[in-house]
């Protein structure tokens, strides 16, 4: 059971790094419209190139 | 193929017949306006957005040279060091982007401007119409941006964010990243929370519950010293200002727990309430965020409004040369060139042409006024149909505008504010919890004295007023979002408190009471050769060609065939136009003849008067309901206007109204609503004008129109979105439930706090138990707000 004293910090660590990625996400401003952040991974962003490739 | 437009979804004109070709097939357009824009869409690869958008695009209009030429304005140093931000060489502005329906039209807009090289961010918020760009100003002006934004069919204008919306949103950014904290954190506490209960029955190695209890206080800190940092600190200035606040035993439970709980973690002793500590902090956050958020959106509707004054103005140099010039760079003796449609950007006097000027956004009155040489006009007025040449007279604070903004920033100070019930009832409950812990304190350590300490803590989680504090928030947000959707915009906090307590409303009268527009009361037909019919026909023809405020009096009665020609509009005077046979004209009374009468417009045929117009501003439908529903309900009903004339008198007459009072300046308003304050009123304000404003914050609580000056709705409590004045009603029955579901659930939690307090107090509490009623108490009162939302 010993295990668990090296575990728990590890685990620990991961909450920080999310709490950090929590604060950066924050900043850049993906909670103050959170109708457009839901929609955006629908749209794709080098379609453009894709037709110049096609053409 | 269909016969709407595929951008805007419009039906197709008969004989328009333009296509564009949308990811291969060719879709119809119904005017040049939409098929640019569209065109540029497919251009640019930008066709998801055709598939994606959730509502449609609005109907393009084609820009006038005279736009375009404002557009190029916002490049001028001058009018942009007030919007523009500069970090480095990285310009920042904020635009207010008209037509941004959903989620499609944001992306639309950020790759259309990331397109250019030297645009760095764009961020789009769809919830508050802006779009905030970084961009390298040097290399591209800013009037280019906002072209760009017309080409793919969004009008912009630079937004200049005042302090207090912009500390609005540091305000949301810092609870969400306390909440976020408070969130993961609790997770993590409870987790091992639970392992220890577990332990507690099952048995646990002393070794690995101590471990878990300096886990807990590593995870705990951050919750206590971060996220629940604002009650301390809210609960200090309070006890500063000699005030016994909500904040105060929140902070005492919080903080008390988290020392002791700390205490016995190094010492290895008592009981630890970590868990409990940090769930508390995250409901609690979580209910005032909420709240917080849900007057975050009505301030930012409102705060979305275009300025009061232009930009711009167009000096005159002694050659009478043109020039656009900043506005807020005007001096005394400038000439200014104002053209129709314009916004007098100084007061001034008139020393070239004639015109009409609605000043209604000063007075309330819709009746445009006409100006002549030497006449006195007013920053903010919009001119009519004249071009007038203006000598300034007055500029900056001096302005009667400013002068209107500086009244209302004077009464916003003195405003009267009742007691709140969360505080009155903080008050008493310190004190009851202070009294308790004492009694508990003092017995246990003559009984006991070892676990006094102990129990007192106990006391304190146990009493925690988690329910109590969540009881208020969580029920004017479900209110405020129940009044929200019905159109009903609350922006301050005390709104639905002072509701219920109010005992007299007074309204103004033009665009509050009535609907702040003409329309035809009565035709006086002098020659009767012409019908009614024609009459009636041919004014409303000359009439579409007005931008007069009467002239919407006669659009139900525009034919779909025109047949006049050569239509002028004379300013001041009316309009003329001519068929084949016959010269017509509607205008003033005694325009081609001296004959004085008091009809408002005149129809003449070959200039000899053929009918008189009379036109009347209605009573608002809903008017004689809500008056006689207010006095049904003990409360008294007021008009106070702007308007001199009579016609007060007579809607006073026909609403029933308790009192009237005519020919109101705006401190004369302020005036009035203070006396009956200091007789020991609750007065609320209903109006629209920017001369209302300085009575808003005389009021305890106002209202605005939404068809009302911006200012006015800046500066009041409540905006009625569809003018209707139903919605007060609505909004009084709101608010009455609302109270009483927050007596129910202070009840709950007073019970709840109540009974578990003497349970505490005897030692029988474990931190499990705490953790359990205190979670329980607060859904029932959630549960018990969330009625509301069913209003």
């Amino acid at each position: 059971m010993s295990i668990i004293y090296i575990l728990i910090p590890i685990a620990i660590l991961f909450v920080i790094i999310a709490i950090g990625v929590f604060f950066w996400a924050v900043r850049g401003e993906q909670f103050s419209d959170l109708n457009k952040q839901g929609h955006s991974i629908l749209f794709e962003d080098d379609k453009e190139q894709h037709n110049k490739s096609n053409d | 193929m269909s016969n709407n437009c595929f951008h805007c979804l419009e039906s197709v004109p008969v004989g328009f017949t333009a296509t564009v070709k949308i990811d291969g097939r060719p879709e119809p357009m119904c005017c040049i306006g939409c098929q640019t824009v569209a065109e540029t869409i497919v251009a640019q690869g930008m066709t998801d957005y055709y598939k994606f958008r959730t509502v449609r695009a609005g109907k393009v209009e084609q820009l006038v040279p005279e736009q375009l030429k404002l557009v190029e304005s916002y490049d001028n140093p001058d009018i942009q060091e007030e919007f523009i931000s500069q970090t480095n060489d990285v310009s920042e502005v904020l635009l207010t982007v008209e037509g941004i329906t959903c989620a499609a039209c944001a992306w639309l807009i950020e790759k259309q401007l990331l397109n250019m090289p030297a645009v760095k961010r764009v961020d789009v918020n769809t919830s508050t119409n802006r779009a905030m760009i970084q961009w390298h100003k040097d290399a591209l002006p800013l009037s280019e941006i906002i072209k760009s934004l017309l080409e793919i069919g969004y009008n912009a204008y630079p937004f200049q964010a005042d302090l207090e919306a912009s500390q609005k949103q540091q305000t949301a950014k810092a609870y969400i990243r306390r909440l976020g904290v408070a969130g993961l954190m609790t997770m993590q506490v409870m987790m091992f929370a639970f392992a220890m209960y577990f332990g507690m029955f099952s048995g646990m190695e002393e070794n690995f519950e101590q471990y878990f209890r300096w886990i807990s206080l590593v995870l705990a800190s951050p919750v206590i010293l971060y996220s629940a940092l604002p009650f301390l600190t809210n609960a200090i200035n309070g006890l500063k200002a000699k005030q016994l606040n909500m904040d105060l035993p929140v902070s005492l439970a919080i903080f008390g727990a988290y020392g002791a709980s700390c205490y016995a973690t190094i010492m290895a002793v008592g009981e630890v309430y970590f868990e409990s500590i940090c769930m508390f902090t995250f409901l609690l956050l979580l209910g005032k965020y909420l709240e917080f958020r849900a007057r975050l959106k009505a301030s930012e509707f409102t705060a979305n409004l275009q300025k009061l004054l232009p930009l711009t103005a167009r000096t005159l140099n002694v050659q009478g040369n043109e020039h656009i010039i900043a506005a807020k760079k005007l001096k005394l003796d400038d000439r200014v060139l104002i053209k129709p449609g314009e916004t007098i950007p100084a007061d001034g006097i008139v020393c070239a042409g004639a015109t009409t000027v609605d000043e209604s956004m000063m007075t309330g009155e819709h009746q445009p006024v006409d100006k002549y040489v030497e006449h006195q006009v007013f920053a903010g007025t919009v001119n009519h149909d004249g071009v007038i040449e203006i000598r300034i007279n007055k500029v900056g604070q001096n302005t009667l505008l400013n002068q209107i903004i500086k009244l209302q920033h004077s009464a916003l100070a003195t405003r009267p504010k009742l007691v709140e019930i969360t505080d009155k009832v903080a008050q008493w409950f310190v004190a009851c919890l202070l009294i308790f812990a004492s009694i508990t304190a003092i017995g246990w350590y003559q009984i006991d004295p070892e676990h006094a300490f102990w129990i007192t803590i106990s006391v304190l989680v146990a009493t925690c007023p988690c329910a109590l504090s969540l009881a208020i928030p969580t029920a004017l947000t479900c209110a405020v979002a129940t009044l929200t959707r019905k159109g009903i915009l609350i922006k301050q906090a005390h709104v639905l408190e002072t509701l219920p307590q109010l005992t007299r409303v007074a309204f103004d009268k033009t665009g509050t009471l009535t609907q702040g527009r003409f329309t035809l009361d009565a035709v006086d037909i002098l020659d009767n050769a012409y019908s009614k019919a024609d009459i009636l026909s041919l004014a409303a023809q000359l009439e579409s060609y007005s931008e007069h405020p009467i002239a919407t009096a006669f659009s139900e009665f525009t034919p779909q065939q025109r047949s006049l020609s050569n239509i002028k509009v004379q300013p001041g005077l009316g309009i003329t136009g001519e068929d084949q046979k016959y010269h017509y004209a509607i205008g003033k009374s005694g325009w081609f003849d001296t004959k004085k009468t008091n009809a408002q417009a005149t129809f003449y045929v070959d200039k000899q008067p053929i009918a008189h117009f009379y036109f009347v501003d209605e009573v608002k439908q809903n008017a004689t309901e809500l008056v006689a529903s207010l006095k049904s309900q003990g409360l008294s009903c007021h008009m106070l206007t702007g308007d001199a004339s009579n016609a007060g008198q007579k809607i006073a007459k026909k609403l029933n109204l308790d009192s009237f009072i005519t020919g109101c300046l705006p401190q004369d308003k302020q005036q009035h609503v203070d006396n009956w304050s200091k007789q020991g009123e609750i007065v609320a304000m209903v109006g629209d004008g920017v001369n209302d404003s300085p009575v808003f914050n005389s009021a305890h609580l106002s209202i605005a129109m939404e068809t009302g000056a911006d200012i006015s709705k800046n500066t009041a409590d409540v905006v009625l979105l569809n003018s209707d004045l139903a919605a007060i009603s609505h909004l009084l029955t709101v608010s009455k439930n609302t109270r009483r579901i927050i007596k129910q659930n202070l009840t709950i939690s007073l019970i709840y706090n109540g009974s578990i307090l003497p349970l505490a107090a005897m030692g029988l509490v474990a931190p499990w138990m705490a953790v359990i009623g205190m979670s329980a108490s607060s859904i029932i009162v959630i549960s018990n707000s969330l009625r509301l939302l069913k209003l």
